[in-house]
């Protein structure tokens, strides 16, 4: 079902404005060439996030981190062998798809642990990628207040997750 | 951000000095890698999606479709500027239909026009925590994954991941009503 989504919606797409006598290609060429500049804004926060999560990880403050809240998170209800899901998810999807796929070969795809750890993943996004990449462009850069609304609030959601996987 | 990055840079590398020294030039180019590995992808997929998107613009169907999201955007936002509206329409139904290609230009376009908003402190905290905690209807992305891996009902994640987003959403929309207001 979902495979035809995204093909249907832009054949729709490309028939009205057919209908609508847009210049399909002199359209679609003018909304590509801003891909450039855009990826060229957004390069230098990229690497930095990505600097940051690559030295989180190597220099073992991450396990560190992981060890020291995993009693306060396994108190909410998160079970130790998602953890690290939870505090990686914030800063990049790769690492904690890799995670995920990991959970799926350790404890099977349809266990508590795997299914628990796809709704952490589908329902929460990854927060510093997210404040880096939109406000590339941005001249205020004030996010402190909403970054801790927007962990706080996944965070809550993870909590939630675990719940509500062990009753569905 | 700032303090954030200064911790970990500094901690890191002193742990780093004192276990392998060797790490951490390499840790920061193998990051900086990473980065233009998911650029060069990006370029692509911005590309296409500003394509497309172009052609909704100029065919008038993103007027539509703004027209849809007016009501909602006013509950959130306040009152926004068309074109504002325009762009946090599409981002919103984007993120709804969780074509995660399409959200980010749309995203970044979103911003640059709600700096122009007369209130723009909350609206950007609005639209920022409404991106960052995700809306996503349908996670197809999971569903597929769990598809190749041999589950056997993959769709069983969907109830509970609707749900457990939506709290998510529905806390930080609070927060920041009461947090981040004029």
């Amino acid at each position: 079902m979902s495979k035809y989504f995204i093909p249907v919606l832009f054949l729709v797409i490309f028939l009205f404005a057919v209908f609508k006598k847009v210049k399909p290609y002199d359209a679609f060429t003018q909304g590509a060439k801003s891909a450039i500049p855009f990826a060229t804004k957004v390069f230098p926060y990229l690497v930095s996030i990505f600097v940051l999560t690559e030295l989180f990880e190597v220099s073992g403050i991450s396990d560190a981190v992981t060890r020291l809240v995993s009693p306060v998170f396994s108190f909410l209800g998160i079970p130790k062998e998602l953890t690290k899901l939870v505090l990686i998810k914030p800063f990049s999807g790769n690492a904690s798809l890799a995670m995920l796929t990991d959970i799926f070969n350790t404890y099977g795809v349809d266990s508590y642990l795997a299914r628990t750890a796809c709704v952490i993943y589908g329902s929460s996004e990854t927060v510093f990628y997210i404040a880096a990449v939109y406000f590339a462009g941005a001249k205020n850069k004030k996010l402190t207040l909403p970054i801790v609304i927007s962990l706080f609030a996944s965070f809550c959601s993870c909590v939630f997750a675990c719940f509500i996987c062990k009753i569905m | 951000m700032n303090v954030i990055f200064g911790i970990v840079l500094i901690a890191s590398t002193f742990l780093l000095i004192i276990a392998n020294p060797d790490a951490v030039l390499g840790a920061m180019l193998s990051g900086g890698e990473k980065a233009l590995s998911l650029s060069v992808k990006m370029v692509v997929v911005y590309a296409v999606w500003l394509g497309v998107f172009q052609l909704l613009e100029n065919s008038g169907l993103s007027k539509k479709i703004a027209s849809l999201f007016k009501p909602v955007n006013r509950l959130l936002f306040g009152k926004l500027p068309d074109k504002a509206n325009d762009y946090v329409s599409l981002n919103l139904s984007a993120n709804l239909l969780g074509m995660s290609g399409a959200t980010t230009p749309m995203g970044i376009k979103s911003v640059e026009e709600l700096e122009k908003h007369p209130n723009t402190r909350y609206a950007i905290a609005m639209f920022f925590v409404i991106n960052a905690t995700s809306v996503q209807l349908i996670p197809s992305s999971v569903m597929g994954l769990r598809t190749t891996m041999g589950s056997i009902s993959p769709a069983d994640i969907i109830l509970p991941t609707i749900l457990a987003t939506l709290l998510s959403t529905v806390i930080g929309v609070i927060l920041v009503r009461v947090f981040c207001r004029r």
